[in-house]
C-alpha cells in the first residue's frame, strides 16, 4: 500500500521553525522545527508525554483553548505565519482539520454531524448542496453504505469504528487541506483499526495527513515520513523507511526496538 | 410531673446501668478472664438493657393514652351527641376545660358539683377558669371525672411501668455480662439500629406529609365536590359562623389560584431563564477563572437571601416603580400588587437556580465535544450554541423544571406582592392570587379545625404538594439521567 | 472533490471574508449577552441590598429626648413603701402625667393651654411612660428626687428629624404642626434632643408604636428554633448519612430513601408548615405558637440539606482509610466512628451551618403553625409562644406607616447580618479544615 520513497509528495504544506511550547512553567516542546509534505501520510511517533500530540495540536491552534498554554516560534501553512495577530483560528481551523483520540461525535443525527461545519463555514446554502457535500464526505469516509439509510439518527449510536470514520467525514467535510490525527484508532478495536487505517491511505490524495500514534506498526503502515519525538525534543525526522530500518539517532534505535516507551 | 421528669430518670437509671455494668466487667477483667469485649461495650450493653425497654414503655403509653381516655369519656356521651361528629369535637374540648378546672377545686366541692348542688360555672369563674360555649350538662361531669381519673391512673402506670422496665431490663442486661458474651456486637447493632431509624425519618415525613393532607383533605372533600374544587372557577369561602353548619359555606374553586400560580411562575422564569442561563454560559464558556471566582458566588447570595426580603423588595420598591412607571400610565392597574411585580422578584430569586445548575450541567458537557467543534473551526458561541447547548439541553430542562417547582411553592413574595383577588385575567398588571397565597390566608387566624374554610387549606396544600412533587421527581430523573450519560 | 460545491475561501489566512466578519459580530454579540445576563443579576442583588441598607440604616439611631423629671413620692407611691411591687401597680397613668409635667416645664409652656399642652405630648413617646415607671422599679433610691432622664420621642418625630417628613411640606399635609416643630427646635437648642444609638431595636418585642417596637422578642425565639434545630437536626441528620453511606445494602428500599431525600429538599416550605401544624399541633397537642414546634417544623425542613452534605463529605473520605482501620481489627462501626466520622466533620459542619442559615430565613412554615403572634415579651423557653425574626420582619412589613418601613428594613439588616456570620463561618470552615485526598 505504501509508495515509499516520497516520489510523489508534493511540495511542503506546513513548515514549523523552532517552535516552543509551554503549559504554565512546563517547557512542553522544546525548539522544533519540521517540514510538512502535501499529499502525503506524516507520522509523529514517540513515548507517551514526549509532546507529539502537543505539537500536532499548534499546527491548528487547538492550544489557543487551554488558557496556561503559550507557543513560541513559527508555523506557516503555504508560506503564512498561522499564529500572526491577524489570523482568526476559526478560518485557520476551516482549513486544517482535525480528528481526536476518542470518537467525539455531537449528540446529533449522523447528517448534522458531517453537515455541521460546512452550515458554519456557510460553504452550502442550500439543502441539496450540503446533501451533497454529507453524502460525498460519508463516502471518502467508507460509512455511506452502513450509514444511508439512518442517517437522522444520533451518531453517538454507531459503534467505536463507525464513529470515528463518522468524525473523519465530520473533519473533511469543511475541505481542509491539511488533516491532523490525534491517535486516531488508540480507541478501537484491531478490525475498526484496519479499516481507518485503510481510509487514511485514501485519503493521502486529497490532502496533507499528519496522525500521531504510539503504534510504531501504524506508522509503518500508513507513512511516508516519520518523526520521532522524547521529552519534548524532535529527535530524528526522516522518510519512514529509513527510521525504521535505519535510524540515525541512538534513542530513536531504542525506541524502534522496544528499549522503552 | 410531666414525661420530660420521667426521662430525666430513665436516663440517671441508664447511666447507674453504664457505672454497674463496667464495674462488673472490671472486675473480670482482674479476675484474668479474657473477655470477647472491653469493658465499655459491656458496660453500654447494660445501658441499653436499661434504655431500650422503658422508652418503648413511654411511648407505647403516651400514644394510646390519648386514644383510650377520649374513648372513655365519649362513652359517656348520650348516644345521640356520639352520632354528631362535630358536635361531639366541641363537648370533648369543654369537658377537657371542666376537667382542668376541677383539679383545681377542693374534694368538698367536687361533690357539691358532681350531685348538683352548686353551679359549676360560677364556681370555675372563681378560680380564674372561664368556661366557654354550651350549657353544662350532668354528663359533662361525669365525663370530667373520668378524664382525671383515667389521667390520674395512666400517669401512675406510667411511672411504675417505666421504671419497672428500666430496672429488669438493666438486671438482665447486667447478669449476661460474661466473659465470652459479644457485647461489642450487641452494642453495635443497637447502635445500627438507631441509625436505620434516624434514616427512616425521611421517609415518615414523606408519610406524615402525605396521610395528614390527605386525611383532612378527605374530610374537606366529604363537605365540598372534589369536582367543584379542581373545575371550578370561583373562590369564595364565604367565612360563616363557626356553627352554621348547614350552609356548605363558599365556593371553593381551585383554577383561578391556579392560573394565578402559573402565570407568576411563568413571568418569573422569562426573567430567570435567560438571565441564569446566559449568566451560566459565560462563567462556563468565557469567564477566566479570577472572574468566575469573583462572579459566581456573588450571584449565589442571591440564593442566600431569605424570600421573606424579596417580599420586602417587591412590597417597597418593585411594586410602586412598575405600577407608577407602567401600570398607570398604560391604563392597565392601579395596584403596587400585581402578578408582575410577584413574577418579576420571584424571577430574580430563582436566577441563582438556573445559572448554577446549568453552570455545572455545562461543565459536565465533555471537553471532547467543544474540541471536536473547534477542531472543524467554530467560533466560541457556534460551539456553544450548536454543541454543548443541545448536549447540556436535558440538564438544563431539568433545571428550569427544579426551579418552576420553587417559583410554583414560593411563598412569601407572592403573599407580599402579588395581591389576593382571586380572577382569571391575562393583565399581568393586575392583582391576582396563588395557591400558597390562599393556604396561608385560610390557615392563619383563629381556626375552626371542622368547617371547610379551613381544610380547604389542606386541599390545597396537597395540591401543591403533587404538583412540586412530580415536577421534582420528573426534574431530578431527567438531571441523574443526564450525568449518567457523560460519566 | 468535484462532486462539492467550491467553498468560497480565503486567499489568505488573514483575509476577513463577509461571512467571517459576520460570524465574528455574532460571537461579539453572543458574549455581549453573557456579560449583559451577569450585569443584571448583579444589579439586581445590589438594588435590593440598597433598598434594604436605603431605609434601614436610620432605623439604627432613634430620636431621644432628655426631661428633668420630678419623681414625685406622693405621686409614685403615697404610702412610702418604696418597693418595686408598689412601683409597679397603681394607676399607670400617674406616670404619664409626671413626664408631660416635666415636658411642658421644660418647654415653658402653660399646663392650662390645653391645646399646646397636647401638641407638646404628642412629641414624646406613648411608651415613656412605662419606661418611666420601670426605671423607678429599677431605682428605687432615686425618688423623691429630680432626675435627668433621656425618653424616646414619637414615630413622627423621629421621622421628622432623620429628615423623612419635610419641612417644606404645608402643614395640613404632614403629620407634625409648625409649633411643634418649634418646640422641637427649641429642645434641640437646649441639648435636650438627640439621636442616640437604638438600644430597643435588639431589647424590645412587638409594638403597635414603631419607636418602642424591636427585635429583640424575635431574636430570642429565633435563637430557641434553632437550638431546636441543632439539637435534633444534626445528630439525626448524621446517624441517617452514616446509614446510607456506610452501611445500606443496595437495595430498592435505601433506593426509596435516596430519591425521598432528594425530593424533601425540593418540597415548598409551607408543605412543612402545614406537616406541623397538622402532626405537632393537632395530633401531638404541642402548643401553639412554640418556638418549639417552629424548632421542629425547621428540622424536618433542614434534614435533607445537612444528609446531603453529610453523604457528600463521608463520600470523600477515600476507603483506604476504612480498609486500613479494619485491617488492624477495628468493627466496621469502629472504623466510621473513629476515622471516617471526624475526618467527615469539617465539611459535615459546612453543610449544617449552611442549613441552619437557610433554616434562620424561613418564614412560611412558621405562618402555618401560629407564629405569627403578637409577642411583647421575651420568650422565657422553648414553650412559649415566641415569633422569628423572618416572621416579625412579615408583619411589620404589612404596616402602612413610614417608620415601620424604617424598622422593617432594619430588622432584615439584622437579620442578615446573622446570615453573614453564619455563611462566612461556613467558608471558613471549609477553607480552614479542606483537604484534599
Amino acid at each position: 500500500m505504501k509508495d515509499g520513497d516520497g516520489a510523489l509528495m508534493g511540495d511542503t504544506k506546513v513548515s514549523a521553525t523552532n517552535v516552543n511550547v509551554y503549559y504554565g512553567e512546563a517547557h512542553a516542546i522544546k525548539d522544533v522545527s519540521v517540514e510538512i509534505g502535501d499529499k502525503a501520510v506524516t507520522a509523529f511517533i514517540g513515548p507517551s508525554g514526549c509532546g507529539k500530540s502537543t505539537f500536532l495540536r499548534c499546527i491548528n491552534r487547538m492550544n489557543d483553548t487551554i488558557d496556561i498554554c503559550r507557543v513560541t516560534g513559527s508555523i506557516l501553512l503555504e508560506g503564512e505565519d498561522i499564529n500572526a495577530k491577524s489570523v482568526d483560528p476559526v478560518q485557520l481551523r476551516a482549513r486544517v482539520g482535525m480528528v481526536f483520540q476518542k470518537p467525539n461525535p455531537f449528540p446529533k443525527s449522523i447528517y448534522d454531524n458531517v453537515a455541521y461545519g460546512p452550515k458554519i463555514h456557510g460553504m452550502a446554502t442550500n439543502k441539496p448542496d450540503l446533501d451533497a457535500i454529507v453524502e460525498s464526505c460519508l463516502r471518502k469516509a467508507a460509512l455511506w453504505d452502513e450509514v444511508k439509510d439512518r442517517l437522522d439518527k444520533p451518531g453517538t449510536g454507531l459503534s467505536g469504528g463507525q464513529q470515528q470514520r463518522l468524525c473523519i467525514a465530520r473533519a473533511i467535510a469543511t475541505s481542509p487541506e491539511v488533516l491532523l490525527m490525534d491517535e486516531p484508532c488508540s480507541a478501537l478495536d484491531p478490525i475498526a483499526t484496519a479499516r481507518v487505517e485503510e481510509l487514511i491511505d485514501e485519503l493521502r490524495d486529497s490532502f496533507a495527513i499528519v496522525i500521531v500514534t504510539h503504534s510504531m506498526q501504524q506508522a509503518a503502515r500508513v507513512s511516508q515520513k516519520t518523526a520521532f519525538f522524547h521529552l519534548g525534543v524532535m529527535v530524528e525526522y526522516d522518510d519512514t523507511d529509513k527510521i525504521f530500518t535505519n535510524p540515525s539517532d541512538k534513542r530513536t534505535q531504542d525506541y524502534i526496538t522496544g528499549r522503552f516507551g | 410531673m410531666g414525661v420530660s421528669t420521667l426521662i430525666l430518670v430513665v436516663l440517671a437509671l441508664a447511666a447507674a446501668g453504664y457505672i454497674a455494668g463496667r464495674m462488673k466487667a472490671k472486675a473480670m477483667e482482674r479476675a484474668g478472664a479474657r473477655p470477647h469485649s472491653r469493658s465499655g461495650f459491656h458496660a453500654a450493653h447494660v445501658m441499653n438493657w436499661v434504655l431500650l425497654p422503658s422508652l418503648a414503655v413511654i411511648v407505647l403509653i403516651v400514644i394510646a393514652r390519648p386514644i383510650i381516655v377520649d374513648n372513655a369519656v365519649r362513652a359517656e356521651f348520650p348516644a345521640e351527641l356520639r352520632q354528631d361528629e362535630t358536635q361531639s369535637n366541641l363537648i370533648a374540648g369543654m369537658v377537657s376545660q371542666i376537667a382542668g378546672g376541677l383539679t383545681l377545686l377542693d374534694e368538698g366541692e367536687r361533690e357539691q358539683v358532681r350531685v348538683g348542688l352548686v353551679p359549676l360555672r360560677p364556681l370555675l369563674a372563681e378560680k380564674g377558669v372561664a368556661l366557654g360555649g354550651a350549657d353544662i350538662e350532668p354528663f359533662m361531669v361525669r365525663a370530667a371525672d373520668t378524664l382525671n381519673g383515667l389521667n390520674s391512673t395512666f400517669s401512675g402506670a406510667l411511672w411504675l411501668l417505666t421504671i419497672l422496665a428500666a430496672v429488669i431490663g438493666g438486671a438482665l442486661g447486667w447478669l449476661q455480662i460474661k466473659p465470652e458474651m459479644r457485647a461489642r456486637n450487641r452494642v453495635e447493632t443497637v447502635i445500627k439500629g438507631v441509625l436505620i431509624a434516624a434514616s427512616a425519618i425521611a421517609i415518615l415525613t414523606t408519610v406524615g406529609i402525605v396521610f395528614s393532607m390527605l386525611s383532612e383533605s378527605l374530610r374537606f372533600f366529604s363537605m365540598v365536590s372534589p369536582v367543584n374544587f379542581f373545575f371550578g372557577s370561583t373562590w369564595d369561602p364565604r367565612f360563616a359562623a363557626a356553627d352554621s353548619t348547614g350552609d356548605e359555606g363558599g365556593q371553593y374553586g381551585l383554577l383561578p389560584l391556579l392560573w394565578g400560580t402559573a402565570y407568576i411562575s411563568i413571568i418569573a422564569l422569562i426573567i430567570a431563564v435567560p438571565i441564569g442561563l446566559f449568566s451560566a454560559i459565560y462563567m462556563a464558556e468565557y469567564a477566566s477563572k479570577r472572574v468566575r471566582g469573583i462572579v459566581k458566588p456573588i450571584i449565589e447570595v442571591l440564593a442566600g437571601i431569605p424570600t421573606i426580603v424579596y417580599g420586602f423588595f417587591a412590597l417597597v420598591t418593585v411594586g410602586p416603580i412598575i405600577r407608577d412607571a407602567v401600570a398607570v400610565p398604560l391604563g392597565l392597574g392601579s395596584s403596587g400588587s400585581s402578578v408582575m411585580t410577584a413574577g418579576v422578584v420571584m424571577g430574580i430569586m430563582i436566577i441563582p437556580f438556573i445559572s448554577s445548575l446549568s453552570d455545572d450541567i455545562i461543565n459536565a458537557v465533555p471537553q471532547s465535544l467543544r474540541d471536536g467543534s473547534y477542531g472543524l473551526g467554530a467560533t466560541k458561541s457556534e460551539t456553544v450554541r450548536q454543541v454543548v447547548l443541545p448536549a447540556a439541553l436535558p440538564g438544563i430542562v431539568g433545571a428550569v423544571l427544579l426551579a418552576a417547582s420553587r417559583a410554583i411553592g414560593e411563598t412569601m413574595i407572592v403573599v407580599l406582592a402579588a395581591g389576593v383577588a382571586t380572577r382569571i385575567s391575562l393583565n399581568p398588571f393586575q392583582e391576582m392570587t396563588t395557591i400558597t397565597v390562599k393556604i396561608v390566608s385560610q390557615l392563619t387566624g383563629d381556626t375552626e379545625f371542622t368547617s371547610p374554610q379551613v381544610l380547604v387549606a389542606f386541599a390545597l396544600g396537597l395540591t401543591l404538594f403533587v404538583v412540586t412533587l412530580g415536577l421534582n421527581i420528573y426534574a431530578l430523573h431527567i438531571v441523574r439521567k443526564y450525568r449518567e450519560q457523560y460519566d | 472533490m468535484a462532486d462539492i460545491a467550491a467553498p468560497r475561501r480565503a486567499a489568505s489566512l488573514a483575509e476577513v471574508t463577509p461571512s467571517l466578519k459576520k460570524r465574528r459580530a455574532a460571537e461579539a454579540r453572543f458574549k455581549a449577552y453573557g456579560i449583559a445576563a451577569i450585569s443584571v443579576a448583579l444589579f439586581f442583588l445590589v438594588a435590593l441590598l440598597s433598598t434594604v441598607f436605603y431605609n434601614g440604616a436610620s432605623a439604627f439611631q432613634q430620636t431621644s429626648i432628655r426631661l428633668t423629671v420630678d419623681l414625685k413620692q406622693d405621686v409614685i407611691d403615697p404610702q412610702g413603701r418604696n418597693t418595686a411591687d408598689a412601683v409597679m401597680t397603681g394607676n399607670v397613668f400617674r406616670w404619664g402625667g409626671l413626664v408631660d409635667e416635666a415636658l411642658l416645664s421644660q418647654l415653658g409652656i402653660d399646663p392650662n393651654d390645653e391645646l399646646l399642652a397636647a401638641d407638646a405630648q404628642k412629641l414624646i413617646s406613648g411608651g415613656a411612660r412605662i419606661y418611666l415607671r420601670d426605671y423607678v422599679a429599677e431605682n428605687l433610691d432615686q425618688i423623691g428626687t429630680k432626675q435627668e432622664i433621656w425618653f424616646l420621642a414619637d414615630g413622627v418625630v423621629d421621622a421628622f428629624m432623620k429628615g423623612s417628613i419635610s419641612e417644606e411640606t404645608e402643614e395640613s399635609r404632614r403629620p407634625i404642626k409648625d409649633r411643634q416643630i418649634a418646640m422641637l427646635r427649641q429642645l434641640e437648642e437646649a441639648g435636650a434632643l438627640e439621636k442616640k444609638f437604638n438600644t430597643g431595636l435588639f431589647t424590645f418585642g412587638a409594638s403597635s408604636r414603631a419607636e418602642t417596637a424591636g427585635v429583640g422578642a424575635a431574636m430570642v425565639g429565633s435563637m430557641y428554633m434553632m437550638l431546636v434545630v441543632l439539637a435534633l437536626a444534626l445528630p439525626i441528620g448524621v446517624a441517617a448519612s452514616i446509614y446510607l453511606e456506610e452501611f445500606a445494602p443496595k437495595n430498592r428500599w435505601t433506593d426509596l430513601i435516596e430519591v425521598n431525600i432528594n425530593n424533601l429538599a425540593a418540597v415548598p416550605s409551607i408543605v412543612f408548615g402545614i406537616l406541623g401544624l397538622a402532626v405537632f399541633i393537632n395530633f401531638f397537642g404541642l402548643p401553639r405558637s412554640a418556638a418549639l414546634v417552629g424548632g421542629l417544623v425547621l428540622t424536618l425542613m433542614t434534614l435533607p440539606t445537612i444528609i446531603i452534605a453529610t453523604r457528600a463529605s463521608l463520600k470523600a473520605v477515600p476507603p483506604s482509610i476504612r480498609e486500613a482501620a479494619l485491617g488492624v481489627g477495628a468493627s466496621k462501626m469502629q472504623a466510621v466512628f473513629h476515622h471516617v466520622l471526624p475526618l467527615a466533620m469539617p465539611g459535615i459542619l459546612t453543610g449544617t451551618i449552611i442549613g441552619l442559615a437557610q433554616a434562620l430565613g424561613e418564614t412560611a412554615p412558621l405562618l402555618m403553625i401560629g407564629m405569627v403572634a403578637f409577642i411583647a415579651d421575651i420568650p422565657s423557653g422553648p414553650t412559649d409562644p415566641a415569633t422569628a425574626l423572618p416572621v416579625q420582619i412579615f408583619m411589620w412589613a404589612n404596616m402602612a406607616e413610614r417608620a415601620f418601613v424604617e424598622r422593617t428594613s432594619a430588622a432584615i439588616i439584622v437579620l442578615l447580618g446573622f446570615l453573614l456570620i453564619m455563611n462566612v463561618t461556613a467558608i471558613l470552615l471549609r477553607k480552614r479544615f479542606e483537604r484534599r485526598w
